[in-house]
């Protein structure tokens, strides 16, 4: 077992984990932050995105152990029903959310987005989503939606 | 498995060992890892060393430390100016999450034969400094993939030294890392030229075959000539005549030698960067 000390939406955590535990894991079963999801477990499909030190990352090819010392943020650290975020506002309005199982990681692609660069162009938008997939809906409501949800942020 | 985080390049190469891995971005470990295919005794964490995270051009080189990620390499205003085919790999390679992830150290440490890194890195140049118990080593890429196994146990993938000498690159690639093997191709070149005219070329290609490649023949039949249709035409030809000897018979041969044509093309398309300096 190793020691991990880290923060997850602000709040840090003190815990024993195996080497080779992955950080989708250690999120889910040790912490509860059962948010992320796990769809394909091998970088393909996004929907176990978390936010890194600022940089998003499949938490399903991250080891536990390199998370030490570092700042997450999960789907729970974004915004809840009573205080939604802009982009899970917009996912609602612009009807961009389906099973939802996508959801969480795409909100937390775009808020790493935005959280940068709040005007961005319809392309960037394309580049940043393109590690999330989603099997329902088009991906033309998502983006719709982060352009919705970047209009709101900037104030345009 | 032991897990121990190294805090300089000494005591990263000092623990490693028989059996140990070193740990980059992980984007390919971690999977490996759970699929069972590596079983390390120790796992080395290299990203607490900041002397491998660096980016400068001094003395007439780029220096890349191998724990620079495609995502910082890819927003490098640097990278785009001094080695634009290295650049331009790093948008097109993985997703958003992997390229904030995925090093430039890994992508040879994995050494897999579509590794986007390294057709660029070829085409540039590149030098590798390698260190492990027994001491430091600099190395050209084209020599060290020559080598089985590419490294011996222990050492570590320092960086890499990019020639700063006014080349300008290109890169262009088909297919996704998970498409079919037959359906992947890449490939960088860089050019020396003198006005119109190509003096100096070095062309890698990706993907075909078991590691990434620079091909002398190709360079040679390009270098020395006008840069027109008809040396576009003969880059491309060129291009085909290299794939079809280095697959054989392979059942991929007839698909990419049709496609690198295209892909010739497009990285020809890609060229620039090298500006700055003329004559070096
Ligand atoms: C979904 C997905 C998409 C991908 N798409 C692409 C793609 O488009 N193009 C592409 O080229 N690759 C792709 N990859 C593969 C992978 O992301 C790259 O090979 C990446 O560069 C590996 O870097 P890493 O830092 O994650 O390496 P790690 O996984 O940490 O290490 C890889 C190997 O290199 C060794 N190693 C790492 N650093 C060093 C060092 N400094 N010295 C010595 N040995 C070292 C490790 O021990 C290990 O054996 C993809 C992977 C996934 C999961
Ligand atoms: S579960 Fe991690 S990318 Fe699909
Ligand atoms: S809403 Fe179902 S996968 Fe995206």
């Amino acid at each position: 077992m190793v020691e991990l000390e880290l923060t997850v939406n602000e709040k840090t955590y003190k815990l024993e984990i195996e080497p080779d535990e992955r950080l989708i894991d250690v999120l889910r079963r040790r912490l509860g932050f059962t948010g992320t999801k796990e769809g394909c477990g091998e970088g393909e499909c996004g929907a176990c995105t978390v936010i890194l030190d600022g940089r998003t990352v499949n938490s399903c090819l991250v080891l536990g152990v390199q998370a030490h010392g570092r700042k997450i943020i999960t789907i729970e650290g974004v915004g809840d029903r009573r205080r939604p975020h802009p982009v899970q506002r917009a996912f609602v309005e612009e009807g961009a959310v389906q099973c939802g199982y996508c959801t969480p990681g795409m909100v937390l692609s775009a808020k790493a987005l935005l959280d940068k660069n709040s005007d961005p162009s319809p392309q960037e938008i394309g580049v940043a989503m393109s590690g999330n997939l989603c099997r329902c809906t088009g991906y033309d409501k998502i983006l719709r939606a982060v352009q919705r949800a970047a209009r709101e942020v900037s104030g345009k | 498995m032991q897990f121990f985080q190294a805090r300089n390049v000494m005591e990263a190469v000092e623990r490693a060992g028989p059996g140990s891995y070193f740990l980059a971005g992980g984007t390919d470990l971690a999977l490996q890892l759970r699929e069972g295919k590596v079983k390390p005794q120790v796992l080395v964490d290299l990203s607490r060393v900041a002397e491998l995270k660096t980016l400068n051009a001094s003395g007439g080189c780029l220096e890349i430390g191998s724990m620079m990620t495609f995502a910082e390499l890819g927003s490098s205003e640097l990278v785009r100016t001094k080695a634009n085919a290295l650049w331009l790999a790093c948008q097109s390679m993985g997703s958003p999450q992997i390229r904030n992830q995925a090093t430039i150290g890994g992508n040879l440490g994995n050494c897999s034969p579509a590794a986007d890194g390294l057709p660029p890195l070829l085409a540039l140049g590149a030098e590798v400094r390698l260190v492990s118990r027994r001491g430091e080593e600099t190395v050209s890429l084209a020599e060290l993939l020559k080598r089985r196994p590419l490294l011996q146990e222990g050492t570590l993938i320092k960086g890499f030294l990019i020639p700063d000498q006014g080349w300008k690159s290109g890169f262009a690639k088909l297919g996704r890392r998970r498409a079919l093997a037959i359906a992947r191709l890449s490939l960088g070149i860089a050019v020396k030229s003198e006005g119109s005219r190509a003096k100096k070329i070095r062309v890698a290609l990706g993907a075909v075959g078991e590691r990434a490649f620079l091909s002398e023949a190709l360079a040679e039949m390009l270098e020395e000539r006008e840069m027109d249709e008809t040396w576009l035409e003969a880059a491309a030809a060129g291009a085909q005549q290299v794939v079809a000897s280095a697959l054989g018979s392979r059942a991929s041969a007839p698909y990419k030698q049709a496609a690198v044509a295209g892909v010739m093309r497009e990285a020809l398309a890609s060229l620039a960067g090298g500006e700055e300096l003329n004559g070096g």
